[in-house]
């Protein structure tokens, strides 16, 4: 008789807080279902606090996904977030500072539990986690948001993009969507404790494809200023709003 | 308010509580006085130790809140017990069956809670002793359910152990808090199994011998095992208070059961974590491994105590 091949989870033996900055992250039922309730509690808190739009200006593909768009607020993440459909909720991670999100546990919680963050180690250029965001895209609809900016901006000005996202994108034909948040900085600064009403607005663009240049130092510069151009372009009037 | 708690708690609480603070207040001392002398690192110790003092408050809260947040408590060890297991399989990648043995437990749970509606005994011992049939045949149904065949055979038939014997096996154990006696019938047992569990590593240690089960488990000897059996052979006579209407041939078979299911039940998890290829069920208690790690010994013994107790005394 042939012996059965179990598929022991791969966190078996680790405790709570390897656990939460692990990646890939295990599928958990009851967090899956806290996740869930959570996604629709800030849905409804950014739709009335912040009067929270999205202007969707191209379709997000089925296959899997880059998002990316400018850094001004601890609210960045949940609004992108919330321009996903509730199906994909699960398969959504947001490139979450390591040294920052996972640096004590009701931090590292949150981010696991409710923004789904993947842990970004910002040292040495990101090379290792560039390499689990690469494996995560290759699982068709994953879907990943960064900011390439690296960190929030201090006035709410789009600031110069990072190496990270070229590397990762160079000889591929991932999708990239540029998004662009308005209001966030003004309703959730760096430093600020608590969010104040001001509304928030997001543009999700066309998404592009760069597939068809060669790999190479150069490519990585021109995909870095494509993006930091295509992000910058989209403008709130360019567009009727769709209902959301 | 906290004289009259504890003067109106049944006796045998009583002792069992005034017993645990002093074992851990002794425990912690000896450990001290080991470091002391011995001057040798004893960090593992202490972690062990540290579990034993989460876990033993947490135990004791649920027995003294009484019965109902005992069935409760055991219920949620039941079903975290399970998940490490199905974890550890792989089956808890499949949420439907998961969630079926979810259900299967929290039913048991509510049978042994609620009063059978014929005779009016607390716990509806027919339907609990039933439930495997309807939790099986839901397991069995699901990949017709599915239309689908491919490794279906596997994840139902880990569900199906998994519930019989961390669910239904287990929760025995819950079901003891419908007779007039629950307080000894636990707390003997917690008691017992843990003794049983650690005079075998001791005598295993000290006496030796050859190799228990060399595949199995191979740090078990049979000195360990033997002695074991010996200290569980005499606790029932010790601590005959907890239940003293037992008759001699009872307090036999009780230390019989415990003294070889408790190792038995051990030696079913190691071969399960060998089979697996795993070292601990889980980390949910540091310095412990999983909660099925704390009680593989109990799941075994549980149900063959009970049925013990309720073919000699009946379970009331």
């Amino acid at each position: 008789m042939e012996d059965w091949t179990y598929e022991p989870a791969q966190d078996l033996n680790h405790d709570f807080a390897t656990r939460l900055k692990g990646f890939p992250r295990e599928p958990h039922m009851w967090v899956y279902a806290l996740r869930s309730a959570a996604a629709m509690l800030i849905r409804g808190w950014l739709r009335t606090y912040h009067r929270f739009r999205i202007t969707r200006l191209g379709k997000l593909p089925e296959s899997s996904f880059v998002m990316v768009a400018n850094h001004q607020s601890h609210l960045d993440a949940p609004c992108l977030l919330a321009a996903m459909p509730l199906r994909r909720l699960h398969r959504t991670f947001p490139a979450a500072a390591e040294d920052y999100f996972f640096s004590n546990l009701p931090r590292g919680i949150f981010t696991s539990i409710v923004i789904n963050g993947l842990p970004f180690n910002r040292e040495a250029k990101g090379a290792q986690s560039l390499a689990v965001c690469r494996e995560l895209l290759s699982t068709p609809g994953n879907v990943l948001i960064l900011f390439p900016e690296g960190t929030r901006s201090p006035d709410g000005t789009l600031g110069r993009f990072r190496s990270g996202i070229g590397r990762l994108i160079e000889g591929t034909d991932v999708p990239v969507v540029p998004c662009r948040l308005i209001g966030a900085h003004d309703a959730y600064p760096k430093g600020a404790w608590i969010p104040r009403p001001k509304p928030v607005h997001l543009i999700i663009g066309e998404p592009l494809r760069f597939g068809h240049l060669p790999k190479g130092r150069t490519t990585v510069q021109t995909i870095g200023d494509t993006l930091h151009r295509a992000v910058s372009d989209l403008k709130p009037e360019s567009n009727v709003d769709p209902p959301i | 308010m906290m004289q009259s708690l504890w003067q109106s708690a049944d006796p045998i609480l009583r002792a069992y509580t005034l017993g645990a603070v002093i074992l851990l207040v002794s425990a912690a001392l000896l450990i001290w006085a080991v470091a002391l002398l011995t001057k040798k690192d004893l960090s593992g110790v202490w972690r062990t130790y540290r579990g034993w003092l989460i876990m033993v408050p947490i135990a004791f809260a649920a027995l003294w809140l009484g019965r109902t947040a005992t069935i409760v408590g055991l219920a949620l060890i039941a079903i975290v017990g399970f998940k490490e297991f199905a974890r550890a399989t792989g089956v808890y990648k499949d949420w439907v069956v998961t969630g079926t043995v979810y259900l299967g437990i929290t039913a048991l749970a509510i049978l042994t809670a609620i009063k059978d509606p014929r005779t009016g005994d607390l716990g509806w011992y027919g339907l609990f002793m039933a439930t495997p049939v309807y939790v099986i045949a839901a397991l069995l149904a699901i990949p017709v359910f599915r239309d689908a065949y491919k490794g279906q055979l596997q994840r139902v038939s880990l569900a199906i152990v998994g519930f019989v014997y961390f669910g239904w096996m287990f929760l025995h154990l819950g079901f003891l808090t419908n007779s007039h006696h629950m307080y000894g019938y636990l707390l003997f047992l917690l008691v017992a199994v843990e003794l049983n569990d650690v005079s075998a590593f001791i005598f295993g240690k000290t006496v030796g011998g050859p190799k228990l089960r060399p595949h199995v488990s191979p740090n078990k000897t049979w000195g360990g095992s033997l002695g074991a059996l010996c200290v569980s052979l005499t606790l029932p006579w010790l601590l005959h208070a907890s239940f003293p209407h037992f008759n001699w041939h009872e307090l036999v078979l009780t230390g019989l059961i415990v003294g070889i299911g408790g190792q038995l039940g051990d030696l079913t998890i190691s071969f399960i974590k060998r089979d697996l290829g795993i070292k601990d069920m889980g980390a949910v208690i540091p310095g412990h491994g999983g909660i099925l790690d704390r009680v593989d010994s109990l799941i075994y013994v549980a149900p063959l105590f009970f049925h013990m107790v309720r073919w000699f005394q009946g379970i009331h």
